[in-house]
């Protein structure tokens, strides 16, 4: 069901939440945050509220606040409509977290692809420190934060936090061996909590409603609001805020999309599920929703859908570890088989399927763990299917 | 393009982020953005002002897609080959753009005036097709458009 709250017109006053939040103990805001199960907005799902419970208790006298703003699954653009719209509320978000985990310092990784977003922070965060929300002495109290911004360079796999981490510290974005977490040792090795653009931007209303508000805006058992950015076969493609736990049909009709084949949620390391499958819901414990959806009507050749996505994943393997650098290039060596008739049916397929299996649980970070997920899904729903060896 | 010597960049660089692992790759971005790439020399400067090896500067000069070890034209088109835009039309986009330009994609015109690269999701599926020139966005492309648009640049 469409539920607007991040994008709703009636927005709290700036600078409302960070005031109540300072009138709190540092590690009530950080509870408040996983009372509210806020599970990251990028994707992962993991809670925000427990990094920031575990950043706020780990030893360090220098900790950080980074926003991960490195969106680059294919078919996400809901970070850089927040951006535009609500980096004020972006960098309060941050602000409250700082105050909560007792950092001084926020980060904010900005994808090379939006280098027309810099100014639009800048002048949000000029804005902030005009009012005394952002600097030294904040509402004049003890608290000081401020934001700076480092800039991607364009490597897909900097996303992932870890690697985001290694870039911002100058090196190639290479994932990193996990434990120790960032929670722990982080930036520069101190404690760091590394959250999305729209997890910050959901912090202010959590804190100026509290977290069962929050809780009660989702459907099923799921807490909050999500946005989705839908793009391909539809008639009304854009960014669209829907309760958790919604039916991906609910947003389909919101969109306008007709003679659905198949829908892609989560982006290219997400699921793909036939169109008929109205009912399946948009939550962590069904179609982890990242951000992305991508719908294909009935014309479209989904074999080359999947090699578009394959070719995507050999440019921005990190070439690291050995199942995602070589499994995914295999997998496009299939695709391209399939595409010449040398390749067909269940039996002369099973090898690849098995390879995509190894990848998922071979791989060291969530880059190779998931990018044979379109290969499973389209091969088994689509490519066999058409060959009448319909699989599950 | 600015016509600064690198070795004014990086100095300004360093003196901004430090001299050290963490300003390497902040001080390849300013070059790369002013000169439109890095070169050998350039890399052995930064790697001695930040006081690492010229293979490492090389190593993460070589890793992201925006930066680039070989000279680039004045104006950098970046045309977005990923799904949503593949959908909509991409791919003449390219061929009109090829066409129009007498270069392949990755290829620089002869007079130094433009450089054409496909790039992965560029974030305006909403508006597909895609492409940045130089820092700015322009969506829902047509080949004549796309075209147009880059015979304008100087």
């Amino acid at each position: 069901m469409k539920k607007e709250v991040l994008l709703s017109a009636n927005q709290p006053e700036l600078g409302s939440a960070l005031r109540k939040a300072a009138s709190m103990t540092s590690a009530d805001v950080a509870f408040e945050v996983r009372n509210a199960k806020l599970q990251g907005r990028g994707g992962a799902g993991f809670p925000a509220g427990v990094k920031w419970v575990l950043a706020g208790g780990a030893s360090g006298a220098q900790k950080y606040v980074v926003c991960n703003a490195d969106e680059g699954e294919p078919g996400t653009f809901k970070d850089r409509i927040l951006i535009e719209k609500y980096a004020d509320r972006l960098l309060e978000g941050m602000a409250i977290a700082g105050y909560a985990i007792g950092a001084d310092t926020g980060l904010i990784y900005l994808r090379a692809e939006y280098p027309y977003l810099v100014p639009v922070i800048e002048e949000a965060a000029s804005r902030l420190r005009q009012a005394g929300l952002l600097g030294r002495g904040i509402m004049g109290g003890k608290f000081s934060f401020d934001v700076e911004i480092r800039k991607g360079a364009g490597a897909y796999v900097c996303g992932e936090e870890t690697a985001l981490l290694e870039s911002m510290e100058g090196r190639r974005g290479e994932p990193r061996n996990k434990p120790p977490y960032p929670v722990n040792s982080g930036f520069r090795g101190c404690p760091t909590i590394i959250n999305n653009v729209e997890t910050f931007i959901a912090v202010p209303h959590i804190i100026l409603n509290g977290a069962d508000w929050f809780l009660a805006l989702g459907e099923g058992g799921d807490s909050g609001t999500k946005l989705f950015s839908i793009s391909g076969d539809v008639e009304r493609p854009g960014v669209y805020e829907l309760a958790m736990g919604s039916k991906i049909g609910d947003l389909l009709d919101l969109a306008g999309a007709v003679d659905v084949q198949a829908v892609q949620v989560g982006g290219a390391s997400g699921k793909t599920i036939p169109g008929s499958d109205r009912d399946r819901v948009l939550s962590f414990r069904d179609l982890p929703p990242g951000g992305s959806v991508i719908v294909f009507d009935g014309s479209r050749d989904m074999l080359g859908v999947l090699e578009n996505f394959m070719e995507f994943f050999v440019h921005e393997s990190c070439g690291q570890c050995t199942p995602c650098r070589e499994g995914n290039s295999r997998l496009l060596d299939a695709v391209h088989a399939i595409r010449a008739g040398s390749l067909s049916g269940r039996e002369a397929l099973a090898p690849y399927l098995d390879l995509a299996e190894t990848m998922k649980q071979g791989s060291k970070c969530g880059f190779g763990q998931t990018s044979s997920n379109c290969f499973v899904d389209i091969v088994n729903r689509f490519v066999l299917k058409a060959d009448g060896q319909g699989g599950n | 393009m600015s016509g600064r010597p690198v070795s004014q960049i990086i100095e300004e660089g360093a003196a901004r982020y430090g001299r050290n692992q963490e300003a390497v790759l902040r001080i390849l971005t300013d070059v790369d953005r002013e000169l439109g790439s890095v070169s050998e020399e350039a890399m052995a400067a930064i790697a001695k002002c930040c006081r690492v090896s010229s293979a490492e500067v090389q190593s993460v000069a070589t890793f992201y897609s925006f930066i680039s070890t070989k000279p680039r034209g004045r104006h950098l088109v970046r045309l977005c080959r990923t799904i949503s835009c593949s959908m909509k039309g991409s791919a003449g986009i390219l061929a009109a753009l090829e066409k129009d330009l007498g270069i392949a994609a990755g290829q620089t015109t002869p007079d130094g005036r433009i450089t054409l690269e496909t790039t992965s999701c560029i974030g305006l599926c909403d508006q597909s097709p895609a492409m940045l020139v130089d820092d700015t966005p322009h969506s829902r492309l047509t080949p004549e458009m796309a075209c147009e648009i880059v015979r304008g640049l100087k």
